[in-house]
């Protein structure tokens, strides 16, 4: 830059005077600095509630953070071996439980636990009985004071072989379960919660038939299940509101548009305490 | 024990050099030796004058810490004021409890105020900052579980930290001067001239 090109003390005092700088006293700043903060968090905030994020029970303990953004996951790797099916069971006592497809190849599953702590890590169980490999990842249980360890948010993400049938067994005592298995290819489906929100989408869903329960204790559950598929679902609901998405009433159950009894079939029993039920066929 | 008035003079002034100004501990030193003058002039032994003025070295640090204090109030800055609040904390283990835990407890909750003030201004525009990402599309850097709303959390969060840096430095003002008015009022109710008000 030449010495033309500097703006002079003429020039910066204009452009003070532009701006209006000079008007702006300490209480002016303080004022406009709460002005900004109020309604910083009143619109984020809003934002969080309108779109259902800020709900304690979903999952993230009322945060608008990610939780398990700041934390490295362990992750834990099953290699399918010579096993061409796999049986998957998990039980885990309480925090945020996501299932999904996507294990890397010639694997039955890849586990993630969102946490450094060695109390907080799982308990690995893998044993083979002829072509199927059995995993169990269970919840060792903690002392109370472990649940205020800076390392707590209990998160972990499962994903399952997309291309070897599997029969998964799922039990969390308390918080949220996502379980996106549309990808998969079922053999068997249980999953029992005791309390939290549960999201069981099974949209896009192409693997073969099979029989599938859900217990949930108290919370919402969601359900998702292929429109084009052969499905029935039987309904036993305590107190709450049920509703239904582009399924046929039938009986006391309810069956995809184009249901063929006779046909191969899939069938899912739901049993809840309390708390909202919604199944929609997509 | 003190046996004459030359004797009393001399602690007194050793006690006081170094804290005062020579001009100022001559004032002192020359009430006190005024004070005795008067004394002897009305009949009263050492023994008597000793005994309503009580130790020197007690005179000393009530002297030492009401000028200490007043240096405080006028010319404001950590040093004095910590020195004044440990002169005043000579004058008696009264004051450990009634001098020193206030003090203590005010400097720890300006403490903690300036520290999450800190880290709030810190913290604020790098969430700010991952927001953005986040808007942007990029996977990667997602800490928010909702990047709009992240973004005007993480502008709370910046501004909420530059008030409280604001707020504290105001209160430690407030406090500066209410702790000033406190050990006045402490000294005053120790020497016992407590005015009535």
């Amino acid at each position: 830059m030449n010495k033309k090109e500097l703006p002079s003390d003429d020039q910066f005092a204009c452009l003070i005077g532009r701006l209006n700088l000079s008007s702006l006293t300490g209480a002016k700043i303080i004022l406009w600095l709460v002005a900004i903060t109020v309604v910083s968090f009143a619109i984020g905030f809003g934002i969080l509630a309108i779109t259902g994020d800020l709900s304690p029970s979903a999952g993230h303990r009322g945060s608008p953070f990610i939780a398990s953004a700041m934390v490295s996951p362990n992750t834990t790797v099953f290699a399918l071996d010579r096993s061409t099916a796999g049986a998957v069971r998990i039980t885990m006592g309480a925090g945020e439980l996501t299932v999904h497809g996507g294990a890397p190849a010639g694997t039955l599953m890849e586990s993630r636990v969102f946490s450094t702590a060695p109390e907080w890590q799982p308990e690995y169980l893998q044993s083979t009985n002829g072509t199927v490999m059995t995993v169990s990842m269970t919840d060792p249980g903690h002392t109370g004071k472990e649940w205020f360890s800076v390392d707590s948010p209990n998160v972990w993400e499962v994903a399952l072989a997309e291309d070897a049938p599997i029969s998964l067994d799922a039990k969390l005592g308390a918080g949220d379960c996502t379980l996106t298995l549309g990808t998969l290819n079922l053999t068997g489906l249980s999953l029992n919660t005791g309390a939290g929100e549960t999201l069981v989408d099974l949209g896009g869903y192409r693997g073969e038939v099979f029989s599938g329960t859900i217990h949930q204790g108290v919370g919402d559950l969601t359900v998702r299940i292929p429109r084009e598929s052969n499905t029935r679902i039987v309904i036993n609901q305590g107190i709450g509101d049920l509703e239904t998405r582009g399924l046929v009433p039938t009986g006391n159950a309810y069956t995809t548009p184009h249901f063929n009894p006779a046909g191969a079939n899939t069938e899912i029993f739901i049993h809840q305490g309390v708390g909202d039920i919604l199944v929609e066929a997509i | 024990m003190l046996q004459t008035e030359s004797e009393f003079i001399r602690v007194l002034k050793d006690r006081l050099e170094g804290t005062l100004d020579p001009a100022e501990l001559d004032d002192i030193i020359s009430d006190y030796a005024e004070h005795f003058r008067i004394g002897k002039e009305s009949g009263r032994t050492d023994e008597e004058l000793f005994g309503s003025l009580g130790s020197p070295d007690d005179i000393a640090r009530e002297i030492r810490a009401m000028h200490l204090v007043k240096r405080a109030e006028s010319n404001r800055s950590c040093k004095n004021i910590f020195h004044a609040v440990v002169a005043t904390l000579g004058l008696g283990l009264f004051n450990l409890v009634v001098v020193l835990a206030p003090f203590l407890l005010l400097i720890l909750m300006l403490f903690v105020v300036l520290m999450v003030g800190v880290v709030f201004t810190l913290v604020g525009p790098v969430s700010l900052l991952y927001a953005i990402l986040q808007i942007a599309g990029l996977p990667a850097h997602a800490i928010w579980l909702n990047p709009v709303a992240g973004f005007f959390i993480a502008t709370g969060i910046t501004t909420l930290g530059l008030l409280m840096l604001i707020g504290d430095y105001y209160l430690a003002r407030f406090f500066y001067r209410a702790g000033i008015r406190y050990l006045k009022w402490n000294i005053s109710v120790i020497t016992g001239t407590e005015e009535n008000p």
